[in-house]
């Protein structure tokens, strides 16, 4: 029974071992860059509202941003997540009062690299800019944007979620 | 003799075309240079880093936990990696994003970790590690820059246009992950033509 014991400890306790210490160097590396990534993606939501309403002001409101310029408000930022083809895909939203979209900034997204990933780019994003929110459908389903050829998936999934979100958060700011 | 360590996975060896491991990596991330780039600093920072620490301990790991033991040093590699890149070098980490977790499953890794690192010294183990590490990186960089050039007519490496466009109309199929199987094959189909040519003579 001794040697048995003995001959199990012997097995069990380096592996125990291991992972203790694997465990504190885990921590010690989360505790070390938790300030920093916070900062980073606090960095993205900012530089994102900057890109959609340049030069403004933002007030957080419970789940979207109203953006003012000299005390008026010009627009409204929220931003949309939704499923994609293999990611959940973080698009930053800016709308008008009176129901066009003003831009759209994807903010993060882990797509098919060089084909889905392709719905983060101008050529796609600038689509947006200037539509009615009801009318952000593909084309395919009778909208105005065109889908990237080989990511019609990825497509199709920012299009729906910016649409209904806006339509829930326009509704909120009436 | 030291130095064939370091030269036998860059050409001999090579991870990619003689011992046909890692190829999911490969295949998900040779789409742009840079992301393959990226991809093989991962490697590279994982590999060595493990099989310098799993050879430092070779004589008090258990041969019956070994691979458990393995798996434990390798992820958490890969973990700390990854927190450092979002910490650091954000615009990279959202790139390589869904592939950064799948090094630990990177049979390199862990095969030269089982083949290599638990047997050998540490320096050996260490020169083992960078040797595979460049052959990973130049069988991963070659496969994308073809991969790149067919699918979008250019190569731009970080925002710097090394290629300028040639074409209006490149195959989208390269991008897809038949193109990746096309190259790999039409590659490895040449490296044995030449060896096959080689030893008839």
């Amino acid at each position: 029974m001794g040697e048995e014991l003995k001959r199990i400890l012997g097995i069990a306790i380096p592996l125990i071992i291991v992972c203790i210490i694997s465990g504190v160097a885990l921590t010690a590396s989360y505790d070390l860059t938790k300030g920093r990534i916070d900062a980073v993606e606090q960095e993205k939501i900012t530089e994102s509202l900057s890109i959609i309403f340049p030069g403004a002001s933002f007030t957080e409101m419970n789940d979207y941003y109203s953006a003012t310029m000299g005390g008026e408000v010009i627009g409204y930022a929220f931003i949309a997540e939704g499923k994609g083809y293999s990611s959940t895909i973080r698009t930053m939203v800016g709308f008008y009062p009176n129901g066009t979209i003003s831009r759209i900034h994807v903010v993060s997204q882990s797509e098919t690299p060089g084909l889905g990933t392709m719905i983060a780019e101008p050529d796609f994003t600038n689509q947006f800019s200037g539509k009615r929110i009801e009318d952000v459908r593909l084309s395919q389903d009778g909208g105005v944007i065109d889908a990237i050829t080989g990511a019609t998936i990825s497509s199709r999934a920012i299009t729906d979620t910016v649409r209904e979100r806006a339509g829930v958060v326009m509704n909120e700011t009436r | 003799m030291k130095l064939d360590e370091l030269t036998k996975g860059v050409f001999r060896y090579n991870p990619i075309f003689y011992l046909v491991l890692g190829l999911c990596p490969l295949l998900a991330v040779s789409t742009r240079v840079d992301n393959a780039l990226g991809m093989s600093l991962g490697v590279f920072f994982v590999l060595v880093s493990s099989n310098v620490i799993i050879s430092l301990f070779r004589h008090w790991i258990p041969s019956q936990v070994r691979i458990p033991c393995f798996i434990v040093i390798i992820a958490s590699f890969v973990t700390i990696v990854e927190l450092f890149m979002h910490g650091y070098a954000p615009e990279l980490h959202g790139r390589l994003g869904i592939y950064l977790p799948l090094i630990v499953v990177n049979c390199i890794i862990l095969g030269r970790a089982e083949a290599f690192a638990s047997k050998k010294p540490v320096f050996h183990s260490f020169l083992d590690a960078i040797g595979m590490s460049i052959g990973f990186t130049l069988a991963i960089v070659g496969i994308a820059i073809c991969r790149e050039v067919l699918s979008t007519g250019k190569i731009a490496i970080f925002g710097y246009t090394i290629v300028p466009t040639f074409t209006q109309s490149p195959s989208v199929m390269m991008i897809l992950p038949p193109g990746a199987f096309l190259t790999i094959g039409i590659i490895m189909a040449l490296i044995n033509y030449r060896s096959i040519r080689k030893e008839g003579r």
